[in-house]
């Protein structure tokens, strides 16, 4: 049977069969013949593939669904070029030291070529079925066009360096197969950047590499103080540019920059200034979720109202560049300060937990975000925390933002311990027995924003020093010497007007 | 020993054993296993107050990012208080009393059985005049003097809309983001999602307001502070609105500490077999409720006992607030419970369902909600509270413009209404001095701005910290949520 020789086959006679093949044809065919119709054939597939772009244009439309059906296979066969691809000069090297590798390395090529003309012909498909056009799909469709091209003038020029004479020339290959190796990396690149993103390699660079990558290729035109970089453009920078952007143009439109905003998309102008209701963006933006055109399409969340007021208000008012304000909208800017992050306490955990354990008090992050800090915590067991305890706790002081005393047994002696927690936001001292002398001590806190002295015996000497801190925003002395509780009398609530009920 | 279980069901319940009880009770096992080694065993023993520490299931047990609240006050008012007559200020009603409410207003609604028989919709405008308030400026009923006074401090929020249009399910979609039973509230989403503050209490604890019998009060079971799929552990721990604040808290005569410590222990020395036997979760659950209960003897005493109250507390909360049940009371014990630590506290307030006799009962209602509601939040801003705890106050829904029953000058009904209501919120992480949404002349539908109970949700757990998104729970080949699983967005406009 078939098989069992089949099973019988060594690799040398693949290589004998490929070598009595062309045998064949050299019999048949005369070799000034067989080179010409190579050569031409060569030159009419580069043609056809250099005008396809003309051919078939992108037009930013989506077409047949078995188009995109097929085209969806793209991801998976542009894998196979390059394996092949990058095989090719390894066993052209391994040949020097095993012949017979040598000979493998044309036919991976072939094989090659064929994937490359597949992975072209599925990848036009993917664009041109899903209607994705934009700078970042065209430069990797030409990448994809150009190695093809360039793999089938290795094909072409192999043998002049295979078979070598003195007489002709036969550096060609090698130079260009680096060739087409660069045009793949160049070309895969693009694909990726395409699949998922454009920092998807930066995104997690080490920093010193980002900086000397990045510096000069994604350097962004400088930020302008206007309402339309402040407010409208983050808002279509997160909700819009992933499909109408520079790598995608969907319909034809680009949301990425002010110009291009302005000049609409192939259904006309997506903002007409002084015009909202007559603007396609708000149109697309206020539809019903459900309607078809409704935009951000495929189910991406939908702009809340406050944008979608916003876009509507901006353009009410000239949707200009540089108007730093529009009527009608008064946004709320967050007087926060940011968080200062606290230094990394991770190696510390293990004594932190034998601590918590011994001082009947618990340290608990602020959050999942290890820098945002700790809070100390004494709730559970107040009346025993006193100042030894706390002073316990000096280990640990750059890594706490917040201590919870109130109610606890310390007293004014716990401030020069205090003063060393450098990072504390906030102090409660609540019910406490500190009397406030020592307070001044507290002003060597830089990042202070919150202190509750409520239902102590301070008095306004004693935290007069904390006037000086002008990040101390929130002070509370209720109940004190400082501000004795009054007594608010709220207004007496209106009377029933009736007792009839309802007929 | 073990439990008495006849063997013909332990047999059962080992048929029933599945592979995926097996794998998650072998995962638990070694996830202990792991946690007691980096702990060291003390943690799984039991610390040396004599009360054990057991390892809670759950995510994350801290918010996703900083929160802005640490804990929450609900002050909930079951029934549909009527916005019209409180929040809403429609002063172009006055003329068109009496009128029907125009067809295109009402659109194609379905109206509750109470009204939807009415040949009239009769605009009932409100009785009582609207005054302005505070800086802003902003319009509040003469109902609510004191309330109206700390409009600078409020978030209002005027278009709040529901789905649903009756008690039951409106007021289970505002608690747990569904209308059928069965679902955790969010008192549980936010135990279940960010832990306990304070061991000594519960993470969550419900307080129920006296009945007023002057009052419609529609009823509110436990299923409103359930855990549903979640361990019953997160569930609300209600206090009793008179009596004892927690029956059968204190130890019967004769018993001391020591000696329930020890019957504890061997209670809890059972339930460890019977865990081993059955792996029943429900079972953990039971030890930590005993521990609980247990610690619970000695803080709630503390929590209630209200000798050490200044009397400038009095002046504010006012004499109702001495006793227990009242709404002012529990007001002042969610203060309590906020300086504690305890997360999330949730006063119900029932009576709001002023079908009919609005000029008779509303007062009422006023009477006993407003200075109470102006007491908190005033006290938690006295005393440096507010900046980190959130004060919710709202409904399940609002109430109808037109007038359910007859209308007379003085008096009228009104009916359910889910397409606007109006909600407040202040402190943590809220832009004080805020009204957000709008809604048509008629209060009866949101033309600016909606806020469904899902975004209203959303946003009350991402002021304190959590990404309503993130917290989720695998139940019924679900990643349950609490804002369900229709897009909800977190309210930026309602934000500081």
């Amino acid at each position: 049977m078939w098989w069992q020789k089949l099973k019988q086959l060594r690799p040398r006679d693949a290589a004998a069969a490929i070598a009595s093949l062309r045998r064949y044809i050299a019999e048949r065919v005369p070799k000034d013949k067989l080179t010409r119709t190579v050569w031409a054939t060569t030159f009419i597939l580069s043609l056809v593939l250099l005008l396809l772009p003309w051919l078939v244009k992108l037009d930013g439309h989506a077409h047949a669904d078995w188009e995109q059906f097929l085209g969806r296979f793209h991801p998976l066969i542009v894998h196979l070029p390059i394996g092949l691809l990058i095989l090719v000069p390894l066993l052209e090297l391994a040949g020097d030291f095993e012949p017979s590798l040598r000979e493998a390395a044309g036919f991976v090529l072939w094989l090659a070529l064929l994937s490359c003309v597949a992975a072209v012909a599925f990848g036009y498909l993917l664009a041109y079925g899903s209607g994705d056009a934009g700078a970042g799909v065209t430069r990797h469709l030409w990448g994809g066009i150009l190695l093809t091209i360039a793999v089938m003038l290795c094909l072409l020029a192999r043998p002049y360096w295979t078979h070598a004479t003195s007489s002709n020339a036969t550096r060609a290959y090698p130079w260009m197969l680096v060739m087409a190796l660069l045009t793949l990396t160049w070309t895969a690149h693009q694909g990726g950047a395409l699949t998922h993103g454009k920092n998807y390699l930066t995104q997690y660079m080490p920093q010193p590499m980002k900086r000397w990558v990045t510096v000069g290729f994604f350097s962004k035109p400088p930020a302008v103080n206007s309402f339309y970089t402040k407010h409208i453009n983050p808002i279509l920078d997160n909700n819009c540019v992933s499909c109408h952007g520079e790598a995608e143009v969907k319909g034809g439109l680009r949301l990425d920059s002010y110009e291009e905003l302005m000049q609409g998309g192939e259904h006309g102008a997506a903002v007409m200034a002084g015009k909202p209701e007559q603007s396609l963006l708000v149109q697309r933006i206020t539809l019903p979720p459900d309607h078809k055109q409704f935009m951000p399409a495929e189910g991406k969340p939908p702009l809340n109202a406050e944008q979608i007021a916003w876009i509507k208000a901006w353009i009410a008012a000239g949707a200009s560049s540089t108007a730093t304000t529009v009527p009608g909208v008064a946004i709320h800017e967050s007087q926060d300060r940011p968080l200062v992050p606290v230094p990394d306490y991770s190696a510390l955990m293990p004594e932190l937990q034998q601590m918590q354990a011994a001082q009947g008090a618990k340290l608990v992050q602020v959050s999942k975000n290890a820098s945002d800090g700790l809070v100390l915590n004494t709730v559970d067991a107040p009346a025993s925390f006193g100042d030894a305890q706390l002073a316990q706790f000096e280990k640990f002081a750059p890594y706490i933002v917040e201590v919870e005393l109130a109610r606890t047994a310390v007293t004014n002696a716990s401030f020069a311990t205090l003063a060393k927690f450098t990072h504390l936001r906030a102090i409660h001292l609540e019910g406490t027995g500190v009397t406030g002398d020592g307070l001044a001590k507290l002003t060597a806190l830089t990042q202070l924003d919150y202190v509750n002295l409520s239902g102590t015996q301070v008095t306004k000497a004693a935290v007069a020093p904390l006037s000086s801190m002008k990040n101390l925003d929130h002070l509370y002395l209720y109940n004190t010497p400082a501000e004795p509780a009054v007594a608010v009398v709220p207004d007496p609530t209106p009377a029933p007007t009736t007792e009839k009920t309802t007929p | 020993m073990g439990l008495p279980v006849p063997a013909e069901l332990k047999r059962e319940w080992a048929a029933l054993q599945t592979r995926r009880h097996f794998l998650g009770r072998s995962g638990k096992v070694l996830g202990l296993a792991a946690m007691a080694s980096l702990l060291g065993t003390e943690a799984l023993r039991g610390d040396a107050s004599g009360a054990s520490t057991y390892a809670a299931e759950g995510p994350l047990k801290m918010p996703y990012f900083a929160p802005k609240a640490k804990r929450a006050i609900y002050l909930f008012m079951s029934g549909g208080p009527p916005q019209i007559d409180l929040w809403d200020y429609k002063p172009g009603l006055a003329k068109l009393y009496n009128q029907d409410i125009p067809d295109s207003v009402r659109g194609a609604q379905q109206l509750t059985g109470m009204t939807a028989g009415q040949a009239h919709f009769p605009i009932a405008p409100s009785h009582w005049a609207f005054k302005q308030y505070g800086e802003t400026g902003t319009w509040v009923s003469d109902l609510l003097p004191n309330t109206g006074r700390m409009a600078d401090d409020l978030t209002i929020i005027k278009s709040t809309n529901t789905d649903a249009i009756n008690h039951e399910p409106a007021i289970m979609l505002m608690n747990t983001g569904n209308m059928n039973a069965g679902k955790p509230c969010l008192g549980a989403w936010l135990s279940y999602g960010l832990g306990s503050m304070n061991d000594n209490l519960p993470t969550f604890m419900v307080l129920q307001t006296k009945l007023n019998d002057k009052e419609n009060n529609q009823p509110v079971s436990s299923r409103l502070w359930s855990s549903g799929f979640l361990s019953s552990e997160y569930a609300g721990v209600g206090l009793r609105s008179s009596g004892d604040l927690v029956l059968y808290l204190s130890d019967p005569d004769g018993v001391d500490r020591n000696v329930r410590r020890k019957m504890l222990d061997a209670v809890n020395a059972i339930n460890h077999e019977t865990y081993a036997e059955l792996g029943d979760p429900e079972t953990n659950s039971r030890i930590s409720q005993y521990e609980m209960a247990f610690r619970m003897q000695t803080s709630v005493p503390e929590l209630a006992d209200l000798s050490k109250e200044p009397q400038s507390t009095w002046d504010l909360y006012g004499p109702d607030a001495k006793e227990p049940g009242t709404f002012a009371y529990n007001c002042l014990m969610a203060r309590r419970m906020a300086e504690r630590n305890v997360r999330f506290v949730q006063v119900y307030k029932r009576g709001w369902d002023v079908h009919g006799n609005v000029t008779g009962t509303l007062p009422l209602l006023c009477r006993e909600t407003d200075r109470a509601c102006y007491a908190l939040v005033t006290d938690l801003k006295q005393r440096g509270l507010l900046d980190d705890t959130l004060v919710i106050w709202g409904g399940e829904f609002g109430r109808t413009v037109y007038s359910q029953g007859g209308l007379t000058p003085e008096n009228y009904g009104r009916d359910h209404h889910p397409r606007c209501f109006t909600t407040w919120m202040a402190g943590g992480g809220m832009r004080a001095g805020t009204t957000y949404g709008e809604t048509d002349e008629y209060s009866y539908n949101v033309v600016k701005d909606p806020v469904t109970v899902r975004d209203f949700n959303a946003t009350i757990l991402h002021a304190m910290g959590i990404d309503h998104n993130k917290l989720t729970y695998k139940s019924q080949g679900l990643d349950q949520k609490l804002t369900g699983p229709v897009p909800a967005s977190v309210v930026t406009g309602l934000l500081a």
